[in-house]
């Protein structure tokens, strides 16, 4: 079966024994997309990474990735993407430029095209000078960088990453980032990563949820963030049950997270000053602000869809503002 | 897939060649075995009215050495889980086998490179001559490496335990070593010991080297060149098939997937 979709899964599913890794998941990813996989440990992230690159099999359901089905033309699939894992694929004793020309050899391209490939992805990710250098001695941020060069060295038209920011400081956060959007606006590759800093899946086209092994919501992020509500009330306080059945009445039920209330909002309902006034027994801070990805995780969780609709978020009740 | 092939070998003699310290230990172990070891059995023979025990050992000692490095190159494969070059393995466009059958020619190159550079050492030391069959000298030493490369990648694919480098020591190194005719000649091991030694595909390679290094050996090879090269290419053929055959079943691929791509945290 031939699809225009990078990558389509139809109930995909894996267990091993008991143990469910992801329970029939129903994905269709575009070409040229920049999507993200967003849930917590165990959620099923890296298995449909897993299972996408065919590095596992599936237990149920099928998949294609760039049309080739994962369980009938594994090579052809394994042709058309790149891979990075949350642990370097590189050879610590060879130099940045030839694990690159190892990669790029692996993939069977010829050497003057691996050659030259190499070092244009080392200018791309701003490790010309440590062309030499042997991967052992490059710092994490850098190793990431070139792990992700190493990913597309191939030229593959889809690019799958499992957690490529992590363990790594803000500012090698940021630029792994900048190198993901060069990534796809120069080289139209399809981007599909998986991701615990949900500040970052701001600036994707697309995200989805998952949770236990299924998919709990998706959507643009900028859909996903308007359809929760105008704003977000936040009431930090040492009494959250007090507060929040004092509350509840005006504002629904929030969702409580320790010691902080959040409640979804309209602009126009509330006063601040007021509010201030009348919780200043219990509250130690009352902020008032836009929601974020961060939100709709948070109430994505709480209240995760029995089926799950396009863009559908949460409870009814939520004001439209993007 | 030809290219895919020489950049795996490629890189593993690369490696080699830049573990020079590994490269030298590799060296050391079988001058011990000759100065020490042969020195005191040559003076027990000699007293006993029998010499040349040292050159006697220079087939084992080149098998040796192809034994270590043959060996533990292959598997070093599945044991290193620290290893990126798994994940790079994995996930390029190349059969199961093909990745594992590529790994064993790189393994069987290491093993040659540094059975040569012995017998350089042994020439320039005076303990080897001239070869009396150059040709059949290369080829045995060839189907020694072989024969361990392809042992060392059936223990990798079947392994879960033999992660501790003492584990594969003891129950496959030394076994395979001692029951071999590298020390002493099969014809005099009691039954049991025999038969452990006609079954080990080790023997037959050791054995054809003494059939092709020369004259000058206290003993007399045990089989002939025909029944040793039919023994080791038996075993090697049924060693890589069913290596092959186990490595690209899920299951096995699976773990192997799993404790190579899983984040260490879980």
């Amino acid at each position: 079966m031939s699809t225009p979709a990078a990558i389509l899964t139809e109930g995909l599913a894996k267990s091993y024994g008991a143990v469910v890794a992801l329970a029939g998941l129903d994905l269709a990813i575009e070409a040229g997309q920049f999507f993200a996989l967003l849930g917590r440990n165990g959620s099923g992230k890296t298995t449909t990474l897993q299972l996408l690159s065919t590095l596992l099999r599936p237990s149920a359901g099928r998949a294609w990735v760039a049309g080739n089905d994962i369980l009938s033309a594994p090579l052809a699939v394994r042709r058309h993407i790149g891979m990075v894992f949350q642990e370097p694929a590189l050879d610590r004793n060879l130099t940045a430029m030839e694990n690159l020309r190892f990669a790029g050899a692996l993939s069977g391209h010829n050497a003057r095209t691996v050659r030259e490939r190499a070092s244009a992805l080392l200018q791309l990710f701003g490790l010309t000078d440590a062309r030499d250098t042997p991967v052992g001695a490059l710092s994490g941020g850098m190793r990431r960088a070139l792990d992700i060069a190493r990913g597309i060295s191939h030229r593959p038209r889809i690019l799958l990453l499992d957690e490529p920011t992590i363990g790594l400081d803000v500012q090698n956060r940021r630029a792994i980032w900048q190198h993901l959007g060069r990534l796809r606006s120069e080289e139209g590759t399809t981007l599909l990563l998986t991701t615990h800093h949900l500040e970052e899946a701001a600036g994707c086209d697309r995200v989805a949820f998952m949770s236990r092994g299924r998919l709990i919501g998706q959507g643009s992020p900028n859909e996903l963030v308007g359809a929760l509500g105008e704003y977000v009330l936040e009431v930090e306080t040492e009494s959250p049950a007090e507060t929040a059945s004092h509350l509840r009445p005006r504002f629904g039920e929030p969702l409580v997270e320790g010691e902080r209330l959040l409640f979804r909002v309209a602009g126009g309902a509330v006063s601040l000053d007021h509010l201030t006034h009348e919780l200043r027994a219990h509250a130690r801070a009352i902020r008032l602000r836009r929601p974020d990805l961060n939100d709709v995780y948070l109430w994505i969780h709480r209240d995760p869809p029995d089926d799950h609709p396009e863009g559908g978020v949460g409870p009814e009740g939520a004001a439209g503002a993007s | 897939m030809r290219r895919a092939i020489a950049a795996i070998v490629a890189r593993d003699l690369k490696r080699m060649l830049r573990q020079r310290g590994r490269l030298v230990s590799s060296m050391v172990r079988p001058l011990i075995w000759l100065f020490v070891i042969g020195t005191g059995f040559q003076g027990m023979l000699e007293g006993l009215g029998r010499g040349g025990y040292q050159r006697f050992l220079v087939p084992g000692l080149l098998s040796m050495v192809v034994l270590f490095g043959s060996l533990l190159a292959s598997l070093s494969m599945i044991y290193d889980k620290e290893s990126g070059v798994m994940r790079m393995l994995i996930i390029a466009p190349l059969p199961r086998a093909v990745v594992l059958l590529a790994r064993t020619l790189g393994a069987t190159l290491i093993g040659i490179c540094q059975a040569l550079l012995l017998m350089l050492i042994l020439f320039a030391l005076g303990y080897l001559g001239v070869p009396r069959d150059p040709a059949l000298c290369a080829l045995g030493l060839a189907a020694q490496a072989l024969v361990c490369a392809s042992l060392g990648t059936l223990i990798a694919v079947f392994s879960k335990a033999l992660e501790d480098f003492a584990v594969i020591m003891n129950f496959v190194i030394f076994p395979v070593f001692f029951l071999s005719g590298a020390l002493y000649p099969i014809e005099h091991l009691p039954d049991v010991l025999k038969a452990v030694a006609l079954a080990n595909p080790f023997s037959y390679g050791v054995d054809l080297l003494k059939h092709a290094l020369g004259p000058e050996a206290l003993f007399d090879p045990d089989f002939s060149v025909g029944k040793d090269l039919l023994a080791m290419l038996t075993f090697v053929v049924l060693a890589l098939a069913v290596a092959c055959r186990r490595f690209s079943q899920a299951p096995v691929f699976e773990s192997l997937t799993r404790a190579f791509t899983a984040p260490k945290r879980h």
